[in-house]
């Protein structure tokens, strides 16, 4: 039996929405302070195997981002449970995460460390990241300096060559020209095959496919279908179109 | 409690990150610039030579400190007053600093204070390396008295790690939080006896007040060690007073971790 890897137990995210700052100031100490609490995502369970290959459609505030930022635990749920197992990584909005003062060379060090790898492993890593990345002479640039392009590709470059368990893809494939991109397709389709869990977040139908066999359609914070990649690229059409 | 044994526990957990984080922050700070490491020392020793100039030329003020020439007086509370102005302004705005810590990726959030700390710790402790050389330089020469240095040192730093845990969350969740912290390191500053002696003070209800303020039990702490030559345990009703303001503060500091630790993220 494969083994679950990532699963959510009922959990929902309301986020408090105060009518300014001031207000949130205010609710720390009182708790009578009103807001307006926004569901984000509303009582979703769903359970992904070693190995899997997901990918999760949705419209912009149906709670993706919102999902992916539980699995990486950036943020936490305000209800239910969920259950990690493995190392993630993630990417999200690629083009943060990056200390800019620092240059491209010591950011692959400070992320790798964040990721809880040791500096010997980083240092065989090193090479591979920076040859992906396509940066050559800007490596040992500032941060602050690259263009959004080169910034991508680095966060690209680490996030896969990390030897992550958990492969969380938000949107990333979107950078970067046609000849980067099959790259990365490429190197997704190599992880996939040693047996990655990938997460694949998108709007576009069409890549999803390509290394997908199951699909998640999420609606303002419900999770509307889960099952055959194909019925789902066709409810996820279906909403679009509503 | 609970919370208090996991933020402990975060600390362990992530020693490695903490201290390449602190190393980071470090040399980020005086990267980039063509003096690079000097401005740690300059940019101390200008603001050092206004006070000097200002007190003992333009007012006329420095009068001799048991019998240690103004200056050294000086720069024995000023030299602290550094670090904790620092920690004062950084430790409130350290989370925000480093938000994409918290957004990006997962990183215990009540380790920030703890890096930034280091960092600026490590500044604080050359500058008070320095001021023993310059003791030296002037001909006194370091006593026995200097052995509780130390202990100082620790306080100081304990008590600005509480306070940077229980500051950058609120300074997080309020902007005029951070603003108001800013506005009030002048007042610190000019209202704890950096600059007067607070045993001068005639006024009873006035030196009470300064014996509770920690900004003056460390300073106060640091000149002990250079030039009143008092021992820390000389004055245990004071050492008790600073230390139940840390605890309170550090019991704060666990609630409102507690309470903001899943709306940090949330609102950065």
């Amino acid at each position: 039996m494969p083994k679950t890897v990532i699963e959510f137990k009922n959990v929902t995210k309301i986020y408090k929405l105060y009518k300014n700052d001031k207000q949130r100031f205010k609710a720390i100490f009182f708790k009578k302070t009103p807001y307006k609490p926004k569901n984000a995502v509303n009582n979703v369970s769903f359970k992904i195997n070693k190995g899997e290959s997901v990918a999760l459609f949705g419209k912009n505030g149906a709670g993706k981002s919102t999902i992916l930022k539980m699995i990486t635990e950036v943020t936490y749920p305000t209800s239910g449970e969920i259950i990690i197992d493995g190392r993630v990584s993630a990417l999200l909005e690629l083009t943060s995460g990056f200390d800019p003062e620092f240059t491209g060379r010591e950011n692959i060090y400070l992320k790798g460390q964040l990721l809880g790898i040791n500096t010997d492993e980083i240092k065989k890593l090193e090479q591979t990241i920076i040859d992906f990345a396509q940066i050559e002479e800007y490596i040992d640039q500032p941060v602050r300096t690259y263009s959004s392009g080169m910034k991508a590709r680095l966060g690209f470059s680490i996030n896969v060559n990390v030897e992550p368990e958990i492969l969380i893809v938000d949107e990333a494939l979107s950078v970067g020209d046609e000849e980067f991109r099959r790259k990365c397709i490429k190197k997704i389709n190599e992880l996939i095959e040693k047996g990655v869990t990938l997460l694949y977040v998108t709007h576009a139908t069409k890549t999803a496919q390509d290394f997908c066999k199951r699909g998640m359609v999420m609606q303002t914070g419900n999770l509307i279908f889960d099952g055959d990649i194909e019925e789902a690229m066709q409810v996820y059409t279906d909403t679009i179109k509503e | 409690m609970e919370t208090f044994i996991k933020i402990i526990k975060e600390h362990i957990n992530y020693k490695n990150q903490i201290m390449k984080l602190a190393k980071a922050d470090l040399v980020k700070t005086y990267r980039g610039a063509a003096l690079g490491w000097a401005w740690a020392i300059i940019k101390p020793a200008v603001t050092i030579f206004v006070y000097w100039f200002a007190f003992s030329v333009g007012l006329r003020m420095g009068k001799d400190v048991n019998d240690y020439p103004y200056f050294l007086w000086l720069i024995a509370g000023v030299v602290p007053w550094f670090y904790m102005s620092e920690m004062i302004t950084a430790g409130t705005d350290c989370i925000r600093k480093y938000s994409y810590l918290v957004t990006k990726m997962k990183f215990p959030v009540s380790t920030i204070p703890t890096f930034v700390n280091i960092s600026k710790f490590i500044i604080h402790l050359i500058l008070i390396f320095l001021v023993i050389v310059i003791f030296r330089l002037f001909g006194y020469t370091p006593d026995i008295y200097l052995l509780q240095l130390p202990f100082y040192i620790l306080l100081t730093f304990i008590f600005f790690n509480i306070w940077g845990l229980f500051s950058a969350p609120l300074a997080v969740i309020s902007k005029d939080y951070s603003n108001l912290v800013k506005s009030f390191i002048t007042a610190i500053f000019w209202l704890s006896g950096i600059m007067w002696n607070p045993s001068t003070i005639k006024n009873a209800t006035l030196k009470k007040i300064l014996k509770i303020n920690p900004v003056t039990y460390l300073v106060t702490g640091f000149r002990n060690c250079f030039i009143n030559k008092v021992w820390f345990w000389e004055s245990p009703k004071t050492l008790a007073c600073f230390i139940i303001i840390t605890v309170v503060m550090a019991v704060l500091a666990i609630r409102i971790y507690k309470k903001l630790k899943k709306e940090i993220p949330d609102v950065l």
